[in-house]
C-alpha cells in the first residue's frame, strides 16, 4: 500500500488520509476497511461486524486496534464506525494531525456568514455611488470571510491529499467512503459489501473537507440509542433456550 | 420413513458467518438453529421469512436441517407443543427431510438452565423421555433425530450406560440418532464414558448424521465450547465411528470466536478426509 | 402437569421433576447440593452455566458490558445468582433485566445520551 509522505517525510496511514479527506467518520470507515482488507473482521449479510479470531493480529494503528477489540462480539456496521469516530484513539490521531501541521483548529462557519457577504457586496455596489460605503464594504466582506469559517485542513494537508489516489481499495474508502464511487464502481463492492450494509452509515453532510464534526456522517443523534447491536437481527444464536455448545471456560 | 440420503459434509449456519458459509467450498448441507428462525403468521410463502442467506442456500439446492435446542424432551414437564409446532413449521419452510433436538432437559422447577442438561439414565427418566418424544413425533411433519449431549456431571444412580439408554430410546420411539462425536469425547474425558462401547451399543442403522465441534481442556475438564478448534482426538472418535458405519452426513458446529474462512475450510477438509478414508 | 399416561407414568414424571428441579435449584439459585452428586462437579457445572449466561448477555448488550468494563463480570455474577432465569424466559429478557438491575443499583448511568453529547461536543 502506497500512502503519501508529508513534507517532513512521515508516512501517512490510510486512516490519517481518511481523516484529512473527510474527518473522523471517514477515518473510522478507513480503519474498518483496513481490518476487512487484512481479514481481521468479517461482515454478515445483516451488517454486523465481528472479529475474525486469529492469533496476534489486532490491526496496525491504535484506531484499528481499538476497533478490532470493539467487535469481539458482533456490532452493527454503522455503530462500529460511530464508536471509532468518537474514540479517544481518534482524538489522539486528530491531535497528531494538528501537531504535524496537516490540520488546524478550524473556525466553524457561522450560520449567517452569507448575510455579511451579501451586505458587503451591496455596500460595494453602493460604494460606486458614494465612495464612503467602500469602508463598510471592506469591513463586511472581511467579517463575511471570517464568518465563513476556515478549512480545518492546512495548505500542507491539502497538498498531501492531492497526491493521494485510490490506488487500492482501502485508500478508495479513505478518499470516497464506503458509499462513494471510484472509477464508476461502488467502493462498497470492492469489499463485497451489499448496498444495504453500506447505507447503514448515515450520510449527513457531504462536506469535502474535514471538520471537528464527523465528515462522512457519524454524528446522528442516534448515538445515544442504547439498543444492543443485534436487537434488530433475528439471527443471534441465543434468542431463547440455549445453543448446543458453550458453557466453557468456567474459571 | 424416508430416512436420510447422503448429506455429505456440512456446517452449522450462523448469521454472523452467513457470507462465509455461502463462500466456503465443500459445504454439502447446513443446519439452522430452529429457535433463531422467526416465521411470520402468514399462510403464504414461509420461505420469505427465512434469512436471505438461508434462502440463497436453498436455491442452490443445499439441504437445510432445522436443529432445536429448547424442546427439553428429557424434562419432566410435558413437551411444549408450541415449540414443537414451530420446529415443524421451520422444517416445512426449508423443506427439510428431518429435524433434531437433544436428549436433555433445559428447564425444571420454574428455572431455565440456559444449557443442555443431561438426564438421569434411569427407567423413570427414560419413560418420560419416550413419552415426550412420541408426543413430539406425532406433532412433527418429518422424522425426529435426537442427539447425545456433553455432560459435566453425572447423575448418581444411572441404571443404563449412555449407549444402552439411547438404544432403548430408539427401540421404543423409532427416532433417529444424531451422534455428536465431540460430546462423546467430552463425556469420555469428563464422566468416563467409553466411546467404543457407546458406538457398539447404539443402533448405527438409525444414524441420521454426525456432529463435530471444537472445545478446550481446562484443567481436568474438557469444555465443549464450539468456540475453539476441533481436537484431533475428536476426529479420532469420528474415525472410530466411520470404521463401523458410513455416516449419512457429518456437520461441523461452530458457535463463537469464528476463525478465518480458510481455517473453517480446513476443518471441513479434515472432516472430509476422515470420512473419505473409510469410503475407499 | 402429567396427563398422558397412567398413574405409573405420572409418578415417574413427578419423581423426575423433583430431581431435576433440585439440581437446577442447586446450580442456578444457590439451592442445597442434591444427594449423590460430586460437589466439585456441581461447582464446575455451576461456573460453566454462569459463564455461558454471562457470555450471552455480553453479546446481547455489548454497550452495557463496555460501560461497566471490569465491573461487568462481578456485577453480572452477583445479579445472576439472585435472578436465575425463569423457565421459558428469553436470553434477551435476561440482558434487559441485568441492565435494569445495574441502573437501579446505580452502577450504570441512567441517561446514556448525556455521555454521547459529551463526546460530540469534542
Amino acid at each position: 500500500m502506497v500512502t503519501p509522505m508529508t513534507a517532513q517525510g512521515t508516512q501517512l496511514s490510510p486512516v490519517e488520509v481518511g481523516y484529512l479527506s473527510a474527518g473522523p467518520g471517514r477515518a473510522a470507515e478507513t480503519a474498518l476497511a483496513r481490518l476487512l482488507d487484512a481479514g481481521l473482521v468479517r461482515v454478515s449479510r445483516d451488517g454486523r461486524v465481528s472479529a475474525v479470531h486469529q492469533h496476534g493480529h489486532r490491526g496496525n494503528t491504535p484506531v484499528e486496534a481499538r476497533m478490532h477489540k470493539s467487535v469481539q462480539t458482533p456490532v452493527s456496521f454503522n455503530k462500529v464506525v460511530k464508536t471509532a469516530a468518537y474514540s479517544t484513539e481518534m482524538q489522539a490521531l486528530h491531535r497528531q494531525l494538528l501537531n504535524d501541521n496537516l490540520m488546524r483548529k478550524a473556525r466553524p462557519r457561522a450560520q449567517a456568514w452569507w448575510v455579511f457577504l451579501g451586505a458587503g457586496v451591496l455596500l460595494t455596489v453602493l460604494g460606486f455611488l458614494l465612495p464612503g460605503f467602500f469602508i463598510g464594504a471592506v469591513a463586511f466582506l472581511l467579517i463575511g470571510f471570517w464568518a465563513r469559517g476556515s478549512s480545518p485542513v492546512t495548505r500542507e494537508g491539502k497538498a498531501v491529499l492531492k497526491n493521494v489516489t485510490a490506488s487500492d481499495r482501502v485508500l478508495a474508502v479513505a478518499l470516497y467512503g464506503f458509499a462513494g464511487n471510484v472509477a464508476s464502481q461502488k467502493v462498497g463492492d470492492l469489499f463485497e459489501l451489499s448496498q444495504s450494509v453500506v447505507k447503514m452509515i448515515p450520510l449527513k453532510r457531504k462536506k469535502k473537507s474535514a471538520g471537528s464534526s464527523c465528515g462522512s456522517g457519524c454524528g446522528s443523534s442516534s448515538c445515544g440509542s442504547s439498543s444492543s447491536s443485534c436487537s434488530s437481527s433475528s439471527g443471534s444464536s441465543c434468542s431463547s433456550g440455549s445453543s448446543c455448545g458453550g458453557g466453557g471456560g468456567g474459571s | 420413513m424416508a430416512g436420510i440420503t447422503d448429506l455429505g459434509v456440512g456446517i452449522g449456519w450462523r448469521s454472523e458467518i452467513d457470507l462465509t458459509v455461502e463462500r466456503l467450498p465443500g459445504v454439502d448441507f447446513v443446519e439452522i438453529v430452529a429457535e433463531n428462525i422467526h416465521l411470520g403468521n402468514l399462510r403464504g410463502d414461509q420461505r420469505s421469512h427465512l434469512p436471505e442467506s438461508v434462502r440463497l442456500l436453498l436455491e442452490r439446492g443445499i439441504p437445510v436441517l432445522p436443529h432445536a435446542v429448547s424442546l427439553s424432551l428429557g424434562g419432566a414437564d410435558q413437551v411444549d407443543l408450541d415449540r414443537v409446532r414451530h420446529l415443524g413449521e421451520v422444517a416445512e419452510a426449508v423443506g427439510a427431510p428431518m429435524v433434531s433436538d437433544h436428549v436433555c432437559f433445559v428447564r425444571a422447577g420454574g428455572l431455565e438452565s440456559g444449557h443442555l442438561m443431561p438426564v438421569p439414565r434411569t427407567k423413570d427418566a427414560l419413560d418420560v423421555l419416550v413419552e415426550n418424544v412420541k408426543l413430539a413425533q406425532r406433532n412433527l411433519p418429518v422424522p425426529l433425530a435426537l442427539e447425545n449431549v456433553a455432560a459435566l456431571l453425572e447423575w448418581p444412580d444411572g441404571e443404563l450406560s449412555e449407549g444402552q439408554f439411547l438404544a432403548e430410546l430408539v427401540e421404543r420411539t423409532d427416532c433417529w440418532l444424531l451422534v455428536d462425536v465431540a460430546n462423546l469425547y467430552a463425556n469420555a474425558r469428563n464422566i468416563g464414558t467409553d466411546p467404543e462401547r457407546f458406538l457398539d451399543e447404539i443402533p448405527l442403522e438409525r444414524l441420521a448424521y454426525v456432529h463435530v465441534a471444537g472445545g478446550e481442556q481446562h484443567g481436568d475438564i474438557y469444555h465443549d465450547t464450539h468456540a475453539h478448534a476441533v481436537l484431533p482426538e475428536v476426529l479420532g472418535v469420528l474415525d472410530e465411528l466411520c470404521s463401523r458405519v458410513k455416516p449419512p452426513g457429518v456437520l461441523l458446529e461452530r458457535d463463537d470466536n469464528y476463525p478465518s474462512d480458510t481455517e473453517i475450510a480446513s476443518e471441513l477438509a479434515a472432516i472430509r478426509a476422515v470420512v473419505d478414508k473409510h469410503r475407499a | 402437569m402429567p396427563e398422558i399416561a397412567g398413574n405409573e407414568h405420572s409418578a415417574a414424571r413427578e419423581r423426575l421433576a423433583a430431581r431435576q428441579a433440585e439440581l437446577l435449584n442447586a446450580l442456578l439459585a444457590k439451592g442445597p447440593a442434591p444427594a449423590g452428586f460430586d460437589e466439585q462437579r456441581l461447582d464446575v457445572e455451576r461456573r460453566a452455566l454462569l459463564s455461558k449466561r454471562r457470555g450471552i448477555v455480553r453479546m446481547l448488550g455489548p454497550a452495557v458490558a463496555d460501560e461497566l468494563g471490569d465491573r461487568f463480570r462481578p456485577l453480572f455474577d452477583a445479579y445472576a445468582v439472585e435472578h436465575p432465569r425463569h423457565a421459558g424466559s428469553r436470553a434477551r429478557e435476561d440482558a434487559a433485566a441485568f441492565a435494569e438491575w445495574c441502573r437501579a443499583s446505580g452502577e450504570l448511568s441512567v441517561n446514556r445520551k448525556a455521555r454521547w453529547k459529551f463526546w460530540q461536543s469534542n
